[in-house]
């Protein structure tokens, strides 16, 4: 696995979704990337260690806590953000992956941006 | 023996024999016969009276009228008068009734007649020939009862009850057919049915009614007889032959069923049935609206910053314009769907844009559960007649149906094909399909095999009722654990 400058990846089918996590990242001086389905977002979390992962629940290809699993088996340890349209906070799903300590934590869309700003604390590295 | 003796004996014997012949012809007939002289004295008797009455030979031949029968019975019949009549006119009398009662003897009735037997011009003696027809008179009123019976059956049923001559004119018609159709069975008999039918179901009595006269098995139907007033009234109707006992084909019988009361129900049953469909749906939903809703949350939040560029000023507005027209179209397809259906005649409609909007209402599931939705491009305009918004729904129903055979994901292959002039929609899923011995049960009312609490039933039903009730159908072909395929088949305009 590269060692890269730690990044944060952005997972959501929707592009324009994307694009407003981008920009928050960028105003917050973190650098980011975008993929559109699970196929992609697994082969990424397989060649690069990121800090943080941004993943939206409804994917074209997979359900988002599937690929939270997913992933998990690839990297143990990064953190994992849900950021969902479909599901709320006390929906069963969510607080079970929450409990299974799946997730690090979940935030509903539409969110205010000082949500996402503060989620970065559960960066596992510095990111830049 | 001298000659005059032997020719004297041979006349003798021959007349003998005459008269034991007629008197054993007598004997032998099976109802009673008296001949009576002018004093209305009884000459003979044949056994058959002596036996009913249980009187003798001797105490009947020779004796007055009055004292063979009993006088009331005399007197009642007029036998005296009528007797004298036939000597003075050599007439026969017309057949007349009489009901014989005697001590130790069940009650009889009789038809008699007086025939007279002349010589020359002199009536000699009056036959009174006796009948007994007090079991044909039973088997007749019992015949009467069951006749009666009978038609109080036909005529107490709720339903419609008429027959037809082979040419399809009205033989007749019950209390039913005269209450919902205003017509009496005095003004319909002998006109023909089909003029009592909706003109534009014209081809399907047409096709009722051949295929009556050719015996084809009595099959179910649906087209709407016009009341006196104008008013026509949906009726789902069975035809079946006539046949006499060789077996040749002499009338239809048609049994009719009001459809009014039950279309005032599917009509409410539709609109539940929306409503719930709406309630399945609003997951999908929610989560298509939050989308754009949420980037136009983080675009305005970000003009409220400060320092930014104008590009990307300009970029937050758009995304924000873009985002509400977004949510506006989903938010309008679930209104326009919610509402119940205005229309409720049967008008021109184009059948791709219906189902193309019916497509687009349940991409939203579709995307949730990741089922891809493949439609195959044809023909953009296809016209039939039909009420656009049961069509819709039929056709939502349809494709619920199929997203959720596939809890998993999948595809749904919407195809339309044009075949002379029917046009045919493929509707094919990936999914757990359905065993062949459920294959025709799936359109019975309240067949299910969702849990409970998830699914009605009642959708395939009412789907099936509606495609019909547009002179369509609707064909399964499936397999376990491959997938299935309807196909729903509605007659073109053009």
């Amino acid at each position: 696995m590269t060692r890269a400058r730690s990044k944060v990846l952005i997972i959501d089918d929707e592009e324009d979704m994307c694009w407003a996590l981008e920009n928050i990242m960028k105003r917050q001086g973190v650098s980011s990337r975008s993929v559109v389905c699970g196929q992609d977002a697994l082969e990424l979390v397989r060649k690069f260690s990121f800090g943080l992962i941004y993943l939206d629940v409804k994917l074209p290809d997979i359900e988002g806590i599937e690929l939270a699993q997913q992933i998990r088996g690839i990297d143990r340890k990064v953190p994992i953000v849900l950021v969902s349209g479909f599901f709320y906070h006390d929906d069963v799903p969510v607080q079970t992956a929450l409990q299974d300590k799946l997730i690090s934590c979940f935030i509903s869309k539409p969110f205010q941006h000082n949500e996402i700003v503060g989620s970065l604390k559960f960066a596992r590295r510095r990111l830049n | 023996m001298s000659r005059i003796g032997e020719s004297a004996t041979r006349a003798l014997s021959r007349n003998e024999t005459k008269n034991i012949s007629t008197m054993t012809i007598l004997d032998a007939i099976p109802s009673s016969i008296l001949m009576i002289d002018r004093d209305l004295r009884v000459i003979s008797a044949n056994r058959h009276f002596l036996e009913s009455a249980k009187r003798t030979r001797n105490n009947t031949v020779g004796c007055d009228l009055g004292k063979v029968f009993p006088p009331v019975i005399v007197k009642n019949m007029a036998f005296e008068s009528r007797i004298q009549s036939v000597f003075k006119e050599n007439r026969v009398t017309r057949g007349e009734r009489m009901v014989y009662r005697a001590p130790g003897i069940p009650l009889r009735i009789y038809y008699y007649r007086i025939i007279p037997f002349a010589q020359g011009r002199q009536v000699e003696s009056v036959m009174l020939f006796l009948e007994d027809v007090t079991e044909q008179v039973r088997l007749s009123e019992e015949v009467r009862r069951v006749e009666r019976h009978l038609a109080s059956v036909v005529e107490s049923a709720s339903d419609i009850v008429l027959s037809m001559d082979v040419s399809g004119r009205i033989f007749t018609w019950n209390r039913a057919a005269e209450k919902i159709s205003g017509y009496t069975s005095e003004e319909v008999r002998g006109r023909f049915f089909s003029e009592f039918c909706a003109d534009e179901h014209g081809c399907e009595v047409v096709r009722a009614l051949s295929g009556s006269r050719s015996g084809k098995k009595a099959l179910m139907n649906e087209w709407d007889l016009v009341t006196t007033e104008g008013v026509s009234i949906p009726v789902s109707w069975v035809c079946s032959p006539m046949y006499d006992d060789f077996a040749q084909t002499v009338g239809i019988v048609a049994v009719g069923r009001n459809l009014a009361e039950r279309r005032k129900l599917e009509m409410q049953l539709l609109q539940s049935q929306k409503l719930a469909a709406l309630g399945v749906m609003a997951g999908g939903i929610a989560h298509e609206i939050r989308t754009p809703l949420a980037v136009c949350s983080s675009a305005a939040q970000f003009l409220m910053e400060d320092g930014l560029s104008p590009d990307f000023q300009k970029d937050c507005a758009e995304k924000i314009h873009v985002g509400i027209k977004r949510a506006s179209v989903i938010i309008e397809d679930l209104l326009k769907f919610a509402r119940p259906s205005k229309k409720s005649h049967m008008q021109q409609m184009n059948i791709v844009s219906t189902i193309d909007e019916a497509l687009e209402l349940v991409t939203h599931q579709a995307r949730i559960q990741q089922i891809e939705i493949v439609k195959s491009a044809g023909e953009d305009s296809l016209i039939i007649s039909g009420i656009s918004g049961l069509i819709q729904q039929v056709f939502m129903n349809l494709f619920m149906n199929a997203i959720n055979a596939m809890p998993d994901g999948g595809t749904l292959a919407v195809s339309l094909e044009r075949v002379k002039n029917e046009i045919l929609v493929y509707i094919a899923d990936t999914g757990q399909g359905i065993a062949k011995e459920n294959l025709d049960k799936i359109f019975d009312p309240f067949y299910t095999t969702s849990p409970v609490g998830k699914g009605t039933g009642l959708g395939l039903s009412v789907c099936y009722s509606i495609v019909k009730q547009h002179f369509g159908s609707i064909e399964v072909d499936s397999q376990i654990g491959e997938g299935t395929t309807l196909c729903v088949r509605l007659p073109l305009l053009f």
